[in-house]
């Protein structure tokens, strides 16, 4: 079959993907001198999750139940487009790079409407908070990735990322750009701190407190493979045309891009929320000027 | 993309973009001194077959007082009238984060005017003319919108960078005495906005140009 | 004396006063030192102004220093201005050292950088190369800016500090003006770039986009100096928080000299840019924009020394106007612009010396001179009505010939008219109250000296002595300086003339 790797690394991606938080967790616990928590954690939380019932509160609509199972599978979709290390992805085809940023701002709305539905407050802050980034975010993906299909003369993400030359500019700048988004869109520090309990410092977590049992299992298997997914399209940025046909070079590289991650979140601190709409222009400016060298 | 004049363009839209976004004033002012320094190696990065010793010499100046004069300059006023801790939350009339917007907006319209400006293709790089112009941009915009007298001052210092980058690659030969004139006189603008604002400071207690409201109409 | 050698005595005179100011141990002797070298300074000035209408121009350093028409009826103005407010210096500061206001280091700090402005505007006249007339020009913002300083006040150190940031951001708008000029040029060796006389010889050469953007910014930049509106807003508080001699110098030639500045380049860009006259009406545009905005800004006036700033901004846009009128407008306007000085000269000697007398500037407390002095009180009078533009003083002929100037254009025409007489009817009632108002405080009464009687007798002469019509010398030094504007200038034996 012509698409076999893409399949395969689509099934890795699914079955890899919450190994990822558990990889960034156990980073913070070697710096923090502690022992830390299993590496296959998440595995146990989901297979504990789906085993639970939810409660759902009498002001909810159908909108909250949808809410996480339309954002699951917008990531899934997502996943499928984004390749592992610049070989073909399973769904490939000029503009696809407009379909991805599309899919997950569906997913994002998807969630914040599932928390606006609840009617509460913690959720209604978290979610305004998301939309006030993502006003930022969503343009410096989109022109990130437009300055790279410039450079590459293509619309079509596998073929964008495999004709990147990592050492120029302007692939310097959208690498930091993404790496900018990676850490606010899945909710690291120092945009948001994944083990906070304040819901008044929750940006991601407080859209989703309210569920339960298998929705909260979706939530948290869609957020490992956001995780996954960003990895990837950094790693697809950044790697060297050399190593991209060494094998499972795209798993190893997603999850040295976890250890990245672990590594950044323990050596940063959260800033104030005051702040982030400020981190979020700059990762706006690099790609805003990639895009203009580019484009000139 | 390949030049070292590209690159030192690059580098200067970068710096220009930080100094919109950046808060902390020790910061402004060693970026503004990296600043200095990008557009002294330019002018030496412009001329690269005809290097003689005068090139050398007034590049060597003009990289010495901008990228190391001048902010040393700064920072001993920041110092002496101790603007870091002198009210924080003087915010500024537009902010950070939507400066670096604007900065955007901003990069856009130089490379658009650099577009149209008809210049001798002796120009090293076809970035020059807009990074310059950027950073014109940037200086004008920290005069108008910044309160504290000091950071009004380095966006002044900032767009002198500007005019001198286009000038050193835009203009062929400027005479010798001009450039050093035109030196001296930085240097003495420098000089006396920093006096002044000392003196402000010893006077009003604050920098803040929100405040030099008695003299209206 | 050989003209080269005038030319370095003219500029090397003040720079000796400020240096020597600063070795004087008491007030009053930098006082008089810094007096007699600015006087120095101006006669130099004044004979090296009239060598300028020789046959052969006075040129100096190969060619880099030039004086002609243009630069010599400056001279003359910078010799008229400087040289009385040095005079008037004396009387002034004399007065506040009498009464222990002067410390020996202000007396030094005045002295030095009062030499020091001198030298810098001699430097940006006699200078044919554009970029060292660009040096010249950010030289006299930066040693003014702690003139206006000089009592230390909230308001003065305010003042000072828009000064310097406005001027300094305007004269770097300049200074892009003159690289974008030198882009235009075609490739001529680095001694010849920025000449004036070359781009003048070359002008047809030179490329008219990038000349038409080194144009405005040129304009801009320079007419920040000029006060120009709407980049005049340094203008009111400078001039204003200055002390009277400062002032006077100000409005009554710095201005001027950064109109200069433009003046020298609107030949080049005319002729660079197809001689369609499109530099004039950009320069007519500003100028009508000033003549409205200090017309109507001198209606609501509160203090005296504003109110004259504001005028500063009016008079200077109409002598734009001529400028951008051409023809027998720029002689008009050259005319104009001497007249200006003369009046606002003696006005703000005369607001100065009052306000010693009363111990303020404000109106409502200046009002009622004559109680303070006769002397200075008939100075301001005369001054303000001068001012005004009403007969039978000079501004009223060389206003009256610029509206002539003005007459084939309705819309300026009429623009014109109204805010000349928006400014008339304002002026005038302020010079009413000033001059026999009830006063709320009770003045001093002021010694009038000789050199008092002498200043204000000798510019109330010449008002009213130019009331009755320009006599030749003054004609023909306003038609050569506007030949020189219009690029009528011909190549003779020496160099342009």
């Amino acid at each position: 079959m012509p698409h076999l790797p893409a399949v395969l690394d689509l099934v890795l991606a699914l079955a890899l993907a919450p190994l990822l938080p558990g990889l960034v967790a156990r980073v913070k616990a070697l710096f923090a001198g502690r022992q830390g928590q299993p590496l296959v954690q998440s595995y146990h939380d989901l297979a504990k999750l789906l085993r639970k019932g939810a409660v759902y509160s009498t002001t909810t609509s159908w909108v909250f139940r949808a809410g996480p199972i339309v954002s699951l599978a917008a990531v899934l979709a997502a996943l499928a487009i984004v390749p592992a290390a610049a070989r073909q992805s399973l769904l490939s085809f000029p503009g696809d790079l407009v379909l991805l940023a599309y899919l997950l701002a569906v997913g994002r709305f998807a969630t914040v409407v599932a928390a606006l539905d609840t009617g509460s407050s913690f959720e209604g802050m978290g979610a305004s908070r998301e939309v006030h980034f993502a006003a930022l975010a969503e343009p410096a993906l989109l022109l990130g990735l437009l300055a790279l299909s410039h450079q590459a003369g293509s619309l079509q993400l596998a073929s964008l990322l495999a004709g990147t030359r990592p050492l120029a500019p302007e692939v310097a700048l959208v690498a930091a750009a993404v790496a900018i988004l990676l850490l606010l869109e899945n909710c690291r520090v120092p945009f948001d701190d994944p083990n906070t309990h304040l819901e008044l410092t929750m940006v991601h977590e407080a859209m989703v407190l309210d569920h339960g049992g298998v929705d909260l299992a979706f939530v948290l298997y869609g957020a490992c493979l956001k995780l996954w997914l960003w990895s990837a399209l950094l790693l697809g940025v950044l790697l060297p045309a050399g190593l991209r046909t060494l094998p499972l070079v795209g798993v190893l590289g997603v999850l040295l891009v976890a250890v990245g991650i672990g590594v950044v979140e323990s050596t940063l601190a959260r800033v104030r929320l005051l702040r982030v709409p400020q981190l979020v222009a700059t990762a706006l400016a690099l790609a805003a000027v990639a895009f203009i060298l580019g484009v000139r | 993309m390949e030049s070292i004049a590209d690159r030192l363009m690059l580098l200067l839209i970068l710096s220009d973009l930080a100094l919109l976004g950046t808060r902390q004033l020790r910061r402004v002012i060693l970026i503004a001194g990296l600043q200095g320094i990008l557009v002294g190696a330019l002018a030496l990065a412009s001329h690269p077959g005809s290097l003689t010793a005068r090139a050398l010499w007034l590049a060597a100046l003009g990289l010495g007082m901008r990228g190391l004069l001048f902010p040393w300059l700064l920072r001993m006023v920041a110092r002496r009238t101790d603007a870091d801790s002198l009210d924080q939350r003087l915010q500024p009339y537009v902010g950070y984060g939507t400066s670096l917007l604007l900065g955007i907006a901003m990069l856009a319209g130089a490379m658009a005017l650099g577009a149209r400006l008809p210049l001798p293709a002796s120009t090293p790089s076809g970035l020059v003319v807009p990074g310059a112009l950027f950073t014109m941009f940037t200086g004008l915009f920290l005069v108008i919108a910044r309160r504290k007298a000091l950071r009004q001052c380095l966006g002044y210092v900032i767009l002198e960078n500007g005019i001198y980058g286009f000038g050193v690659a835009a203009v062929g030969e400027v005479p010798a005495l001009v450039e050093l004139g035109a030196l001296l006189d930085l240097f003495l603008a420098v000089l006396v906005m920093g006096v002044a604002i000392y003196r402000i400071t010893e006077e009003f207690d604050h920098m803040d140009t929100e405040k030099l409201d008695l003299l209206r109409g | 004396m050989d003209s080269s050698l005038l030319i370095w005595a003219a500029l090397l005179t003040p720079l000796a006063g400020a240096l020597l100011v600063l070795l004087a141990r008491s007030p009053r002797t930098a006082l008089r030192l810094s007096s007699a070298a600015g006087l120095a300074s101006c006669v130099l000035a004044a004979a090296l102004g009239v060598a300028g209408f020789e046959p052969i121009l006075p040129s100096a350093a190969g060619g880099w220093l030039r004086v002609d028409a243009l630069s010599a009826a400056h001279l003359l103005l910078l010799a008229l201005v400087g040289g009385t407010s040095s005079a008037f210096a004396l009387v002034y500061f004399g007065d506040e050292i009498d009464r222990g206001r002067l410390t020996p280091r202000q007396a030094r700090v005045f002295g030095s950088l009062w030499c020091g402005a001198f030298f810098a505007l001699t430097l940006l006249l006699v200078s044919n190369n554009l970029g060292i007339m660009w040096v010249g020009m950010e030289a006299t913002t930066l040693l003014t800016a702690f003139l206006i300083a000089l009592h230390v006040s909230r308001e003065s150190l305010e003042a000072m500090w828009k000064y310097v940031l406005i001027c300094s951001v305007g004269v770097a708008f300049a200074f892009m003006g003159t690289l974008l000029t030198a882009a235009a040029a075609p490739a001529a060796g680095a001694p010849q770039a920025l000449s004036w006389t070359g781009l003048l010889a070359d002008a047809s050469r030179l490329d008219p986009n990038l000349m038409r953007a080194a144009f405005v910014f040129l304009l801009v930049g320079y007419g920040t100096k000029v006060g120009l509106a709407p980049m005049h807003n340094w203008l009111p508080d400078a001039h204003s928080q200055a002390p009277s001699p400062v002032s006077a110098l100000f409005s009554g030639f710095m201005l001027n000299s950064a109109l200069y500045c433009i003046l020298r380049y609107l030949p080049v860009a005319d002729r660079a840019t197809g001689g369609g006259g499109w530099p004039r009406e950009l320069l007519l545009g500003f100028g009508l924009l000033s003549l409205a905005v200090g017309a109507v800004f001198i209606l609501f006036q509160r203090d005296a020394k504003r109110l004259l700033a504001y005028c500063s901004v009016e008079h200077l846009g109409l002598v734009a106007i001529g400028v951008g009128l051409g023809g027998f407008g720029t002689v008009a306007a050259l005319v104009h612009s001497l007249n200006h000085s003369l009046a606002k000269i003696l006005a703000f000697w005369s607001v100065g010396r009052l306000g010693q007398a009363f111990g303020s500037h404000d109106v409502a407390r200046m009002s009622g001179a004559f109680r303070a002095s006769t002397v200075w009180g008939v100075g301001l009078l005369a001054s303000l009505v001068a001012l005004t533009g009403a007969a039978p003083f000079a501004t009223f002929l060389s206003e009256l010939s610029v509206l002539r100037a003005a007459f084939g254009r309705g819309i300026v025409f009429a623009l014109v008219l109204a805010s000349l007489a928006l400014a008339f009817v304002g002026l005038l009632r302020h010079t009413i109250r000033l001059a026999w108002g009830p006063s709320e405080v009770e003045p001093r009464r002021l010694d009038d000296g000789r050199l008092d009687r002498a200043l204000v007798a000798v510019t109330l002469l010449a008002l009213l002595g130019l009331g009755f019509g320009w006599p030749q010398p003054l004609l023909h030094v306003a038609e050569s300086a506007a030949r020189v504007v219009n690029g009528e200038a011909t190549l003779a034996a020496g160099g342009l003339r």
